[in-house]
């Protein structure tokens, strides 16, 4: 077995081995967390290896390690595919969830349940390698659930709190409306194709659009595309690390991964890539909008990991799935330092995460600040960093394509916006005067805390530019622009830069006035959660509440059979006892029907 | 050039080539001596090189030598500058190709259109200099 396939195995069992720890009295010898982030740390270094032979021999290679059982005529397996997007996001993952695992242990040292929220992480991580690398339809489901649950178990991590548990059944029920699409996309496979293995799904010529819509559907519900798309800023409730790694790095991308795979079947499907544009367009639109008027720092990244969902899904939309699988890799550095910054600064400024009673953060937590304006700086595509990489050519393939225009355009639109909010972050966060109680110890010499944003750091400058350059060429680049068009993306971030920057010095001077109505469309996150949150569950109840009493209680129990008798008594005697005796008459009406009958049968 | 179809939201749509239906006349119109591209990479050059669909085009040649080029200078990704700047270089000659043809059709559509309505003109006696036979009559 050559050494691709058995790092892989080796770094499944690596993986695993803690979990099996976690189930024995060995846990309480051991500094579980340490051990983990070791683990951690042996696993990315090893997946270096079948990325490194990717990268030199370009061979795709499928590992099948247990036959399951067989349906009629399907086979069900436990089979990895170690191709481009598996073997390169799993070190991707590795290197994020390695920092995160040491930044939790530092975020969450105070947690007398911390061995349970570090094994609760690392099961999140396996199930996600077994989506990532799965090669058929029937593991990627058993990820995808893994996946939920986990981020169900983690959102409610302080389930005293209400609102967590209110955000994780929310994120739970969002996720299960997206399933139904994956499990109608695997039924119609499973009908028609008689195979959920990647391979035989993605050599079907032309098959049906429903399959996609399907997957579609589910990429929807799991990557919080517009509709399905509440649950995320929701699900800040759990600790920033769960944030962090499952938020915005590795959880939500899981359902673009699944439209990246499908790349062969969408490509060739006019109409999926047009509802795949459009669909990220208004996504990236409308959270780049709700992210404007945030105050907690988490909910404004939050929104920003949507509006960036979004793109990815334009990028699929233009049919430029690669891309979309690089804007997945980078993205992920940045937005887990964004995450880690923030977690910072609340621990530091005593769990305040409202940016209008933070400030100065330059002065007193110089590297975290730092470390912020680089994610920034790499999530509005400065040239050169990581973000440039990806952003950058998404944005020149977008303006060089010729499908719709109305979305290539709101999408130029949302990227300005990124420039603004990220804008706005920095200078409420960073710049101006503390707007914090003076009592309070800030302190960022930590290993744990600034090990890993330096990681992380390092990965939001150099990993655009080393996985751009080591990355076989996939598909043509489009090069040829016009200078205006080049320059494009450059000149409307700068654009929303001095927009914000100017906007925010004004709110230090000018008066606070009554704000347009065009605020409240974005405070309220336009309308979305009071309109759907209310009307639906209020019909619902409602209609259960009408059949419990009215249909069944009054009208089955009640009216249909004892009061329907007595009813019926009653009228009978009321009519009965109205008689006037009159028997004669009574006796000569027989011979009126007498006489019908044989008029009727001679008719 | 007609990179940008926004030509065809504003202004006459119907001069306005159609990428989808391209080409609408004939390649040798107006080009007497013109011939068909060649491809320089053969079939089995690119079958060995494992070259998916999208990079057959006219500059799979370049895209090999770049290939190779990149597995024998492995690790050091920073070499190939030469292939790389070959191979992108021939990609945007295609593009600069493709967007000739495109202004190519744009203006016989054009001159379609004039034709077609001079001779409408012509049709209804309203040609130059002319006068149909039921006005001189």
């Amino acid at each position: 077995m050559n050494i691709s396939l058995s790092s892989m195995l080796l770094i499944l069992l690596i993986l695993t081995t803690p979990i099996l720890i976690s189930m024995t009295s060995l846990m309480k010898s051991i500094n579980f967390p340490s051990y983990v982030t070791k683990s951690m740390k042996y696993s990315f270094f090893l997946s270096l290896i079948p990325l490194a032979l990717f990268t030199y021999f370009n061979t795709e290679y499928m590992i099948i390690s247990w036959h399951w059982m067989n349906m009629e005529s399907m086979k069900l397996t436990v089979s990895f595919k170690l191709d481009l997007f598996s073997v390169l996001f799993l070190s991707v993952a590795l290197y994020v969830t390695w920092s995160i695992m040491e930044f939790s242990s530092w975020y969450m040292h105070s947690d007398p349940e911390l061995n349970r929220f570090i094994k609760y992480l690392l099961l999140f991580l396996i199930t996600m390698i077994i989506l990532t690398s799965a090669n058929n339809l029937f593991q990627l489901f058993i990820g995808w659930e893994g996946v939920g649950i986990m981020s169900f178990l983690l959102i409610s991590w302080w389930y005293g709190r209400t609102d967590a548990n209110t955000a994780a059944l929310q994120a739970m029920l969002y996720n299960r409306i997206g399933d139904v699409g994956l499990i109608m996309a695997m039924t119609w496979l499973c009908l028609n194709s008689n195979s959920w293995e990647m391979q035989q799904i993605l050599s079907l010529k032309n098959p049906d659009t429903l399959p996609l819509l399907g997957i579609l559907i589910a990429a929807t519900g799991k990557s919080a595309q517009f509709g399905l798309h509440p649950w995320l800023p929701s699900a800040m409730e759990g600790p920033t690390p769960v944030s962090a790694l499952l938020h915005s790095s590795t959880m939500v991308v899981a359902g673009i991964f699944l439209l990246i795979r499908f790349y062969p079947l969408t490509s060739n499907n006019n109409f999926i890539l047009t509802l795949m544009l459009c669909l990220g367009a208004l996504t990236t639109l409308f959270t780049a909008i709700c992210a404007l008027t945030q105050n907690d720092i988490k909910k404004i990244v939050a929104f920003s990991t949507s509006s960036q969902l979004g793109l990815m899904m334009v990028t699929l939309g233009i049919n430029q799935p690669f891309l979309a699988f690089l804007h997945i890799c980078n993205h992920a550095f940045f937005k887990a330092m964004l995450f880690m910054c923030s977690g910072s600064i609340i621990h530091s400024l005593n769990d305040e995460q409202d940016i209008r009673k933070m400030g100065n953060t330059m002065n007193l937590l110089p590297f975290t600040s730092s470390c912020l304006v680089i994610g920034s700086l790499a999530l509005i595509g400065m040239p050169f960093l990581t973000g440039f990489y990806s952003k950058d050519a998404i944005i020149e393939s977008m303006n060089s394509s010729y499908t719709n225009a109305w979305a290539l355009l709101i999408t130029l639109v949302a990227t300005s916006m990124t420039a603004m909010y990220s804008m706005r972050i920095i200078y409420f966060v960073t710049m101006t005067k503390p707007r914090f109680p003076p009592l309070i110890t800030i302190n960022e010499n930590f290993p744990n805390l600034i090990n890993p944003i330096k990681r992380l750091a390092l990965g939001s400058i150099l990993a655009g530019f080393i996985i751009f350059h080591n990355l076989p060429p996939l598909n043509i680049q489009i090069l040829t622009l016009p200078w205006y068009t080049k320059l494009s993306a450059l000149a409307i971030t700068i654009l929303g830069l001095i927009t914000a920057l100017e906007l925010n010095n004004f709110t230090t001077l000018l008066s606070n006035k009554k704000p347009l109505g065009f605020s409240s469309f974005s405070t309220l996150l336009g309308y979305f959660p009071t309109i759907v949150h209310r009307i639906t569950p209020m019909k619902t109840l409602n209609m259960s509440f009408f059949t419990a009493t009215n249909l069944l209680d009054l009208v089955w129990l009640e009216k249909s059979i004892p009061k329907f008798i007595s009813t019926y008594t009653i009228n009978a005697s009321k009519i009965m006892s109205n008689q006037k005796g009159l028997i004669k008459i009574y006796f000569l009406s027989f011979l009126i029907s007498l006489m019908i009958i044989p008029i009727l049968t001679l008719v | 050039m007609g990179a940008h179809l926004a030509r065809r939201y504003v202004g006459d749509a119907s001069v306005e080539p159609d990428p989808l239906k391209m080409p609408s006349f004939p390649p040798e119109y107006g080009f007497p001596e013109r011939k068909e591209r060649v491809m320089v990479a053969t079939q089995q050059e690119m079958n060995d090189a494992r070259l998916t669909l999208e990079q057959r085009d006219y500059c799979a040649h370049y895209l090999i030598r770049l290939l190779k080029c990149k597995r024998d200078s492995f690790p050091n990704f920073l070499a190939c500058k030469h292939e790389q700047h070959d191979w992108d270089y021939c990609e945007h000659l295609d593009y600069v190709k493709r967007m000739k043809e495109f202004e190519r059709e744009r203006r016989l559509l054009q001159r379609k259109k004039r034709r077609d309505e001079k001779a409408a003109r012509v049709a209804r006696g309203h040609g130059d200099g002319e006068v149909g036979p039921e006005v001189a009559l």
